[in-house]
C-alpha cells in the first residue's frame, strides 16, 4: 500500500505556444474587449507611478518652496491620480473577468456540446465524474490564469518599465543606486523559485500520495479491519504524513525567506538611498522630496518580483487544465451523420439484420453473423441467455454503435447511411432502467419539443395508463421529478416511459423489458398500456414477461452470440431445443407463479 | 475545541519564539521610519553628512536583521500550523480505523475525504497565517499609534480619519462576496449535475436526439452562472482598488494638512516623511482584518466538523476487559438472531430468528435469491455489524465478550465485493501475515487456481493491480481474495459469495482444491450456486431473511422444495451453457 502513489498530476511548461494559441480562439470573439481591457492596464499602473512623483514635487517645490497654493494644486492632482488609479484599477479586472467568464462559458459549451456527439463507446471508457471535472474544475483553473496568470505578469513588467523610467529621469545617481541590489536580489529570488518549484512538485507528488492513501483506505476499511491491520496502515499512513509535513516545512522555510528577503531589501535601498542621497541633498543638488519618492519606487519595484513564483504555478496548473480540456474536445467523433445522409421515404418499418458481426472489444465478438428480417408491424421477441448478445442487438439498431460486419437497414436503408437523427426519430426505446431527467413530468414526456400540445400529451398519458397517477401529483403534469426520477415508483416510471414512446410516435418499438417485480395492479397496468404501445408497430423486444413471448409473432433465440433457433413459441417448445430449457429455466416459473397465484384469488 | 488547545500547548514552544521573533521584527520594522526620519531632520536642519551616514548605516543593519528575524518568525510559526496538521491528521485516521462498516455505509468516502483534505487545511490556516496575522495586527497599531502620537496628536488623529471607513468598505464587501460566492456555488453545483444527469442518462439522450436539446438547457445554466461569476467578479473587483485608494487618501492628508503645518514652522518635513512610512506599514494588516477573521470563523468551523468525526464513538469495539480467543474449540452457534440496518429499511429486518450451529471441523453452506440475507449472515461473524437481537456464541461466550482484534484474527474472510489495495499481488495475498513460507504462499494460490494468471503476468506476483485491482478481472480479483484468506491459515473461513464473477469450469477446480483444506477448517459458505454449498454438513436456504429449509443436500433435493428448484434451474442453465 505504499505504493498508492497516484499518476502524479503532471506538471509542464508554463507556457506552451501551441495551447496558448488554441486559447486565443476562445478570446477572439471578444477582442475589442480585451484590447479595451489591455488598454486599461498601463493607463491604471500610470497612474499609480504619479503619486510618488506628484509627492516628491509637493514637497521638494512647494513645501519646501513655501507654497501653499501649488501645494494644494499638487495635492488635488494626486487626488485625481488616486481616483483614476481606483477606477482604472476596478475597470481592467471587472472586463477582464467580463471577457474571461465570457470565454470560459463559450468553452464549456463546446466541450458539452461535443460530449454529445461522442459515442456510446467513449462513455463506456470514462467515467462521469472525469467528464464532469473537465467541464467545470478545469475550466475554473483557466479563469484563475485570467485573473492572477498571464495578465498580471503583463503587467508586471509593464509596471517595472514604468518605475525604471521614471527614476532614470528623476536621477540618475540615485537611480542607480536603488537598482543596485536588483542584480543580487534577482539572482536570489531566481535561485528561491528553482528551488520552490522543485519543492512544489515534491509537495504535489505528497499530496497525492496522502489522499490516494485515504481514499484507499477509507474505502477498504473492513477489509483492513478484518485483517486487523489497523496498526499497521496506521504506520504506513504516518509515515505518508510526515513526508507531506516535511516538504511542507521546506517550502515554509523558503517561502518565508524569499518574503523576509523582499522585504528587506526594500529597507536596505532605503538606506542605501539615504546614504547617498542625504549627501546629495545635503549638497542640495536634490530635494528630501525625491528621496522620499524613490523610496516609494523601489518598494513598488519588489512586490511584483516576489509573487512571481505564485502566478509560475498558477500558469503550470492552467496549461495543464487547458492541455485535458482540449484533449477532451479532439476526441474523434467516429459515428458521424453520414455527408449524403438518405431520408427513405415512405418509411417501412422494416428491419433487416443481415450477417452481422459485433464486438466491444477488438478479437471478442459478441455477435457472430446474426441475420434476421423483422417485416413491418411485426412484433418479434429476442430470447436468450446472459450474455448472449440480445442487449447489444437492439443498440446496435439505432446506431449507438457501429457494426464491424455486415449490414443492418431499416427501411431498405443501411443505418450508416441513414439521417442519424432522422433514423432515431423512427426507434422508439424503451430501457429496463427508465431513465428520467429531473424537471417535470411534462418535460419528460415531450422531451425537448414544446410544440406538442398538452392535449397530446394528455392522450398520450392516458393511452398509457399514467393519467391516473399524474393528475393526484401535487402539480399534475407540471410536478417536479428529482434526479434519476427517484420520487417516482418503478411501475410509474415504466409507465412514463411508455406514455413517452406515444407522444414521440415511432413506427419501430425497441424494448428491453424490465425484470424488476411490481404489484399485480400495476403489472396488469403495465400489461394493458404495453399491448396500445405496440399495435400497428414493428417490435423487437427482449422479453422477460411471459405474455410478451406468447403475445410475439416471432421468437429469436440467440446463444453465444449467433441465432440458433427461430420460430413461433408453439414451434419452439416442440423442438425442445435450447428455447426450451430457457423456457423451463425463464418463464416456466412466472407461469407456475401465476397459475398458484390464480389459484389462491379463487379460493379467497 | 479543547481538542485544539491540545495540540497548540504541544507546540506552544514554537508559537512562543515564533512571537518573540514577530515581536522582534515589528520592532525593527517600527524603527526604520524613525531613523529615517532623523536622516530627514538632520538633513533639513543642515547637519553633518557623517550623522546621516551613521543613521543610514543604522537602517540597513536593522533592515538585515529585521530580514533574519522574520524569516524565523514565519517559518516557525508557518511550520507549528503545519505540525497540528500533521498530528490532526494522523489522529483522524486512527479514530476512522476504529468505526465499523455502518459508518461507512452512512458517509460516503467523498464526502470524509473532502473533510480530511478541506477541513484540516482551513484548520492549519488558522494556526498558520491566522495566528501570525493576529499577532501581528495589534503589534503593529499599537507600536504605530503610540509612535505617530508621540510626534504629533492632531496629525495622527486626521491620518487615521479615513481608517473607520476602511473597515467599513472591508466589512460591507466582505459580507458582499461571501454570499455572492455562495450563489456561484450554487449555480456550479446546478451545472454540474446538469452535466451528471446527461452523462448518466446519455443513452436516453441518443435514443431520443436529445443532443441539441440539451446542449441548449446547458447553455443557458452556463449563461447564469456566467452571470452570477460577473456579480461576484463586479464585489472582488471593487475590493482591492477601494483599499488601495483609502490608503492612498491617508496620505495625501499627512502630506496636504502636513504641509499646510510646515509652511506655518510647528512641523518638519521629517514628521510627514515619517507619518508617510508608518501608514504604509498599517496598510497591510488593515486590509487583512476582514480576511484574518474569515480565516479564524473558517477554522473554527472545520475544527467543529473534525472534532464531529473525532467524537463518533466506535459502535463495535472490545468490551473493557476482553477475553482472549484462541482459535475455536467446540462450536459457533448462531440463537435467534435478528438484524436490521439502522433506519435504512424502516425496522424491516434484513434477518430475524436465525439460529444454527457450527461445530469445529465441519462446514454450513448458506444459499438464498439475493437480498435474502446471506451476506448479512456473514458479515455478522467477525462484528462488522452486532446482531441486534439474539446472541452469537464461541465455545458458549457471546462475541461481543471477546478480543475483537482475536476475533478476527482467527477467521479468514472472504467478501462477496473483492477489494485489493492499489499494491503488489503479493502484499495483497499476504495482507493478514507478517511472515509466511513461500510454499505456503504457493499453496493458497495454487487452491485458489491463481497459479494460471500467475505465470501470465509478467512480473508474477509483483505485479502491481492498481487503484482497487483495476488491473485485473473479476474473476482473478475474486480469486486473489480467496488466496489472501487462505493464506491466514485460521481456523475459521467465511466465504461470502467469493466466487460468483469466476466461470463454473474453474469454479468447480477451485471446489476441488478446496475441499481437502476445508476439512481441517470451520466454514460458513455463501453462495448462490448450489456447487459451492452442496457437500457442507448442513445447508440453510434463506429467504427474505428467514430459514426457510435446511438439511444435508440429498435430503433438501428429495424434499422437492425451494432448494431442489434452485438446484434443477442451475442445472438446466449449465446445460444450456454447455449446447
Amino acid at each position: 500500500m505504499a505504493q498508492a502513489a497516484q499518476q502524479e498530476e503532471v506538471l509542464g511548461k508554463a507556457y506552451d505556444v501551441r495551447l496558448i494559441r488554441r486559447l486565443w480562439k476562445f478570446i477572439v470573439p471578444y477582442k475589442r474587449l480585451f484590447l479595451f481591457t489591455m488598454l486599461l492596464l498601463p493607463l491604471q499602473q500610470a497612474f499609480g507611478v504619479a503619486q510618488p512623483y506628484l509627492m516628491k514635487i509637493g514637497i521638494d517645490q512647494y513645501i519646501a518652496g513655501k507654497d501653499l497654493w501649488g501645494l494644494q494644486n499638487v495635492m488635488l492632482l494626486f487626488l485625481a491620480a488616486l481616483i483614476g488609479e481606483t477606477v482604472a484599477a476596478f475597470a481592467h479586472h471587472y472586463f477582464s473577468m467580463l471577457v474571461a467568464q465570457r470565454c470560459l462559458a463559450d468553452m464549456r459549451g463546446a466541450v458539452f456540446a461535443h460530449v454529445q456527439k461522442l459515442p456510446m463507446s467513449y462513455f463506456d471508457r470514462n467515467p462521469v465524474g472525469r467528464l464532469v471535472t473537465r467541464m467545470t474544475t478545469d475550466v475554473d483553473v483557466l479563469q484563475e490564469m485570467f485573473s492572477s496568470g498571464v495578465l498580471t505578469l503583463l503587467s508586471d513588467l509593464i509596471m517595472v518599465i514604468w518605475i525604471v523610467s521614471i527614476m532614470f529621469y528623476l536621477h540618475v545617481g540615485l537611480a542607480l543606486v536603488s537598482l543596485a541590489l536588483i542584480p543580487p536580489m534577482m539572482f536570489a529570488i531566481n535561485f528561491f523559485r528553482v528551488k520552490a518549484r522543485q519543492n512544489y512538485r515534491q509537495i504535489r507528488e505528497r499530496i497525492a500520495r496522502v489522499n490516494a492513501y485515504l481514499g484507499e483506505a477509507i474505502s477498504g476499511m473492513t477489509v483492513i479491519q478484518l485483517f486487523s491491520r489497523e496498526r499497521k496502515t496506521y504506520r504506513e499512513f504516518e509515515e505518508l504524513n510526515a513526508d507531506h509535513r516535511d516538504a511542507y516545512h521546506l517550502s515554509n522555510s523558503y517561502e518565508a525567506a524569499l518574503y523576509s528577503m523582499v522585504e528587506a531589501a526594500g529597507s536596505v535601498s532605503l538606506g542605501l538611498l539615504l546614504w547617498y542621497g542625504g549627501g546629495e541633498v545635503l549638497h542640495g543638488i536634490i530635494g528630501i522630496g525625491t528621496v522620499v519618492a524613490f523610496k516609494e519606487y523601489v518598494h513598488r519595484f519588489f512586490v511584483p518580483m516576489r509573487d512571481f513564483s505564485q502566478k509560475y504555478a498558477v500558469m503550470q496548473s492552467a496549461m495543464a487544465s487547458a492541455e485535458r480540456i482540449f484533449q477532451l474536445l479532439d476526441t474523434e467523433v467516429d459515428i458521424q451523420n453520414p455527408k449524403n445522409a438518405v431520408v427513405p421515404k415512405p418509411f417501412r418499418g422494416e428491419v433487416v439484420f443481415d450477417n452481422v458481426w459485433f464486438s466491444y472489444k477488438a478479437g471478442d465478438p459478441v455477435l457472430k453473423g446474426v441475420s434476421f428480417r423483422i417485416a413491418p408491424g411485426e412484433k418479434v421477441a429476442v430470447v436468450g441467455a446472459t450474455g448472449s448478445g440480445k442487449t447489444t442487438t437492439i443498440k446496435l439498431l439505432n446506431r449507438s454503435y457501429d457494426i464491424q460486419q455486415g449490414s443492418i437497414k431499416v427501411s431498405g436503408v443501411d443505418v450508416r447511411e441513414w439521417d442519424l437523427h432522422a433514423l432515431r426519430r423512427h426507434i422508439g426505446v424503451v430501457l429496463q432502467d427508465v431513465f428520467l431527467f429531473s424537471g417535470d413530468v411534462r418535460g419528460n414526456l415531450i422531451l425537448g419539443d414544446p410544440s406538442v400540445s398538452q392535449e397530446r400529451v394528455e392522450q398520450a398519458a392516458r393511452h398509457a395508463n399514467a393519467d391516473q397517477f399524474i393528475r393526484q401529483l401535487p402539480d399534475g403534469y407540471f410536478a417536479q421529478v428529482h434526479e434519476r426520477g427517484s420520487n417516482f415508483s418503478v411501475g410509474q416510471r415504466q409507465l412514463l416511459s411508455l406514455a413517452r414512446v406515444l407522444v414521440f410516435g415511432p413506427e419501430i418499438l425497441v424494448m428491453d423489458e424490465a425484470t424488476s417485480s411490481v404489484d399485480t395492479e400495476t403489472e396488469a397496468l403495465i400489461q394493458d398500456a404495453l399491448d396500445k404501445v405496440m399495435r400497428d408497430r414493428t417490435c423487437l423486444l427482449i422479453a422477460h414477461r411471459l405474455s410478451t413471448i406468447r403475445n410475439a409473432d416471432r421468437i429469436i433465440v440467440l446463444h453465444h452470440g449467433e441465432v440458433r433457433e427461430m420460430g413461433s413459441h408453439a414451434e419452439l417448445m416442440e423442438k425442445r431445443g435450447i428455447y426450451h430449457r430457457l423456457y423451463q429455466l425463464q418463464y416456466e416459473r412466472e407461469e407456475l407463479k401465476l397459475t398458484s397465484h390464480a389459484d389462491s384469488t379463487v379460493i379467497a | 475545541m479543547g481538542r485544539l488547545w491540545l495540540y497548540l500547548r504541544r507546540y506552544w514552544r514554537r508559537y512562543l519564539i515564533g512571537g518573540l521573533c514577530l515581536l522582534g521584527t515589528a520592532t525593527l520594522v517600527m524603527a526604520i521610519p524613525w531613523w529615517t526620519r532623523e536622516v530627514v531632520r538632520i538633513i533639513e536642519q543642515g547637519g553633518s553628512l557623517s550623522d546621516v551616514r551613521f543613521y543610514a548605516l543604522l537602517i540597513i543593519a536593522a533592515a538585515v536583521l529585521q530580514g533574519i528575524v522574520r524569516t524565523y518568525s514565519r517559518a516557525l510559526i508557518f511550520n507549528a500550523g503545519r505540525d497540528v496538521e500533521y498530528d490532526l491528521r494522523n489522529d483522524l485516521f486512527a479514530h476512522l480505523e476504529k468505526l465499523p462498516l455502518a459508518f461507512y455505509q452512512a458517509n460516503r468516502t467523498g464526502d470524509l475525504m473532502s473533510r480530511v483534505i478541506n477541513d484540516i487545511s482551513a484548520v492549519r490556516v488558522m494556526l498558520g497565517p491566522g495566528v501570525l496575522n493576529f499577532v501581528n495586527a495589534p503589534v503593529y497599531y499599537v507600536y504605530a499609534v503610540i509612535l505617530m502620537l508621540s510626534m504629533d496628536v492632531r496629525m495622527t488623529l486626521a491620518a487615521l480619519a479615513p481608517f473607520p471607513l476602511l473597515m467599513i468598505v472591508a466589512r460591507v464587501f466582505r459580507g458582499k462576496i461571501m454570499k455572492s460566492s455562495l450563489e456561484v456555488q450554487q449555480q456550479m453545483s446546478v451545472l454540474s449535475s446538469h452535466v451528471q444527469e446527461n452523462l448518466s442518462g446519455m443513452h436516453v439522450v441518443k435514443a431520443y436526439s436529445q443532443e441539441d436539446f440539451q446542449t441548449r438547457q446547458f447553455i443557458e445554466l452556463n449563461k447564469d452562472y456566467e452571470v452570477k461569476s460577473m456579480q461576484m467578479a463586479k464585489m472582488r473587483g471593487m475590493v482591492n482598488p477601494l483599499m488601495q485608494g483609502i490608503n492612498g487618501l491617508t496620505i495625501l492628508i499627512v502630506i496636504w494638512y502636513g504641509g499646510v503645518r510646515v509652511l506655518r514652522g510647528d512641523l518638519l518635513v521629517a514628521d510627514i516623511v515619517a507619518f508617510i512610512a508608518y501608514l504604509n506599514v498599517l496598510a497591510w494588516p488593515t486590509a487583512a482584518f476582514g480576511w484574518m477573521l474569515s480565516l479564524v470563523e473558517r477554522g473554527r468551523a472545520a475544527m467543529r466538523r473534525l472534532e464531529e468525526i473525532l467524537a463518533t464513538e466506535p459502535a463495535i469495539a472490545s468490551q473493557a476487559a476482553p477475553l482472549p480467543v484462541q482459535g475455536l474449540k467446540q462450536c459457533m452457534e448462531f440463537r435467534n438472531v435478528a438484524f436490521a440496518y439502522n433506519g435504512q429499511r424502516n425496522g424491516h429486518a434484513a434477518i430475524e430468528g436465525i439460529s444454527f450451529k457450527l461445530a469445529v471441523g465441519k462446514s454450513v453452506g448458506l444459499v438464498g435469491r439475493i437480498g435474502s440475507g446471506k451476506s448479512t449472515v456473514a458479515q455478522l461473524v467477525p462484528r462488522l455489524f452486532d446482531v441486534s437481537s439474539g446472541e452469537i456464541l464461541l465455545d458458549g461466550q457471546p462475541l461481543t465478550h471477546l478480543s475483537l482484534s482475536d476475533l478476527r484474527r482467527m477467521m479468514g474472510y472472504v467478501p462477496q465485493d473483492p477489494f485489493l489495495f492499489s499494491t503488489t499481488l503479493r502484499r495483497n495475498i499476504a495482507l493478514g501475515r507478517e511472515e509466511y513460507s513461500e510454499e505456503e504462499l504457493d499453496r493458497a494460490i495454487k487452491i485458489a487456481k491463481l497459479d494460471r494468471d500467475l505465470a501470465i503476468f509478467p512480473r508474477g506476483l509483483e505485479t502491481p493491480v492498481g487503484e482497487r485491482g483495476v488491473t485485473l478481472s473479476g474473476g482473478q480479483k475474486q480469486r486473489a481474495t480467496l488466496a489472501r484468506a487462505l493464506l491466514m491459515d485460521s481456523p475459521v473461513l467465511v466465504l461470502d459469495d467469493c466466487l460468483s464473477s469466476v466461470d463454473a469450469q474453474t469454479e468447480a477446480e477451485i471446489l476441488a482444491g478446496l475441499r481437502p483444506f476445508l476439512k481441517k477448517k470451520t466454514c460458513l459458505i455463501i453462495s448462490h450456486r448450489i456447487s459451492a454449498v452442496k457437500d457442507a454438513d448442513e445447508i440453510l436456504v434463506l429467504d427474505d431473511g428467514k430459514i426457510i429449509e435446511r438439511g444435508g443436500h440429498e435430503a433438501l433435493v428429495r424434499r422437492g422444495g425451494v432448494y431442489a428448484d434452485l438446484y434443477q434451474q442451475q442445472r438446466l442453465s449449465e446445460e444450456l451453457d454447455q449446447i
